[in-house]
């Protein structure tokens, strides 16, 4: 976290049950999409469920932010950004 | 029998499960969430692959069994429709959403490292050995409510020949995929790596469950050794009580190994027959193709990190699809990569049960497991 400009905000669910990750990952979305529409903030992901590393782009994606997914030694961390 | 008969049986179910544990992980084929994103999420985007599997399995069950590679037709421990088998599929719909997983799906993301999952076939063990218990009052009310007794597929109910039937939905299903490859609708981005798509998975699956029938006799099935395993536990106990159970004494699989004509005789009692050199080694050819999946990928990784609700939904999920994966009987795997292609009317029955048994599943877990 650097500055309020790049806040980034964590979530780890790695190990969680199928569709816990995505359910999360949208309901933090939804909770902070203000901030992130406005750049004020970004979402961080950290998964190893490979289902919602597809789902959580996809879902993303219809909602009108964007999304990078890096593959981090055994899991994935997906950031939620404005375009 | 001699180790050379054994090995014609125990090799091709451990490269089966091998093949599917490792397919099902790298396109997550997890038929649960099939089911669940229909009523959770409105999607109907892996519910069609998996009416694809369905459709390529009837197609390839069909011309095995007309080229006469398939001899053994409808599969063995298939029997007359009743109505535990909605039941059974409503409750088992329940408890696979609630386990994040359906009896194979457990097995593939445990092999994956998954603790949950663990949890969920260790529920899915205690759930078969409940069902022991209540056998006796479960079987009676099977053999009252069975009808079109002697019948086993829909054709044979109509008492027509199942190809015309058979091609209709072929035919049927061919249109119906065509226009959704060209809309697009059959694939989606990847961003996990190594990812198989989930229609080409679909289509290797119905493959190994035709090389399964072919070389078995029958398709994938693994949940009797499920409850094997509850009776091996449950001996170290108390093998008294073991042995009172009707239950465990029963052996429904009597045929013989189309290729080899070995005897293939076995049920869910503590004994080392037939379902256990057959379903032992497909469960573990699952959980170790899944592993090595993973291991290639360098994803393995034993998670336990986890809400305790979501431990508390796994246990109950698990123990409830036990249960009833013996009250149905069997699991959605048989049904419906086995069952449905064949027109099977308990598959068709168990699909009925499994639908609304899923939405159930799905508002328990959004409500109460996932907050």
């Amino acid at each position: 976290m650097s500055g309020n400009e790049d806040k980034i905000v964590e979530h780890d669910l790695c190990g969680q049950i199928c569709p816990s990750t995505l359910l999360v990952a949208l309901r933090e979305i939804n909770r902070n999409i203000s901030q992130l529409t406005g750049g004020e903030v970004k979402l961080l992901f950290k998964t190893d469920n490979r289902d919602s590393i597809n789902t959580i782009p996809e879902a993303v994606g219809n909602m009108g932010l964007k999304v990078n997914v890096q593959k981090q030694e055994s899991y994935y961390e997906i950031l939620v950004l404005k375009i | 029998m001699d180790t050379l008969k054994a090995a014609f049986i125990l090799v091709p179910c451990l490269l089966l499960g091998l093949a599917t544990g490792f397919v099902m992980h790298r396109s997550d084929f997890c038929i649960a969430g099939m089911f669940r994103d229909l009523f959770l999420f409105g999607s109907v985007f892996k519910l069609r692959t998996l009416m694809l599997l369905v459709a390529c399995s009837m197609l390839l069950f069909e011309l095995a069994h007309m080229l006469g590679f398939i001899s053994i037709y409808p599969f063995p421990l298939f029997g007359s429709p009743s109505f535990a088998n909605i039941i059974g599929g409503f409750i088992f719909g329940v408890g696979m959403v609630l386990a994040g997983g359906c009896v194979v799906g457990s097995l593939y993301k445990m092999g994956a490292g998954s603790i949950l999952s663990a949890v969920a076939c260790a529920g899915l063990i205690a759930g078969s050995a409940l069902y022991a218990e209540i056998h006796p009052m479960w079987g009676a009310l099977i053999t009252k409510t069975t009808f079109f007794k002697g019948k086993i597929t829909i054709p044979q109910i109509l008492g027509m020949d199942p190809l015309p039937l058979m091609l209709l939905f072929i035919f049927g299903s061919a249109l119906y995929f065509q226009r959704s490859f060209r809309h697009g609708l059959m694939t989606r981005p990847t961003y996990a790596e190594g990812s198989i798509q989930p229609w080409k998975a679909a289509v290797l699956l119905s493959f190994i469950g035709l090389i399964s029938c072919i070389l078995i006799g029958m398709p994938l099935g693994i949940t009797t050794a499920y409850a094997k395993m509850a009776a091996y536990f449950e001996s170290i106990f108390s093998s008294k009580h073991v042995s009172e159970l009707a239950f465990f004494q029963l052996n429904p699989l009597k045929y013989q190994q189309p290729l080899t004509g070995i005897p293939l005789i076995g049920g869910p009692g503590p004994r080392l027959d037939a379902v256990a050199m057959i379903q032992f080694p497909l469960i573990a050819g699952i959980v170790f193709g899944s592993a090595l999946s993973s291991i290639l990928l360098k994803e393995f990784r034993v998670h336990a990190k986890a809400p305790l609700r979501q431990y508390l939904s796994v246990a109950v999920g698990g123990i409830i699809m036990g249960l009833a994966s013996r009250m149905t009987p069997a699991c959605n795997i048989w049904h419906l990569m086995g069952g449905l292609p064949i027109l099977a009317a308990q598959s068709v029955l168990f699909l009925v049960g499994l639908l609304p048994g899923a939405w159930l599943g799905s508002v328990l877990l959004s409500r109460i497991v996932i907050k």
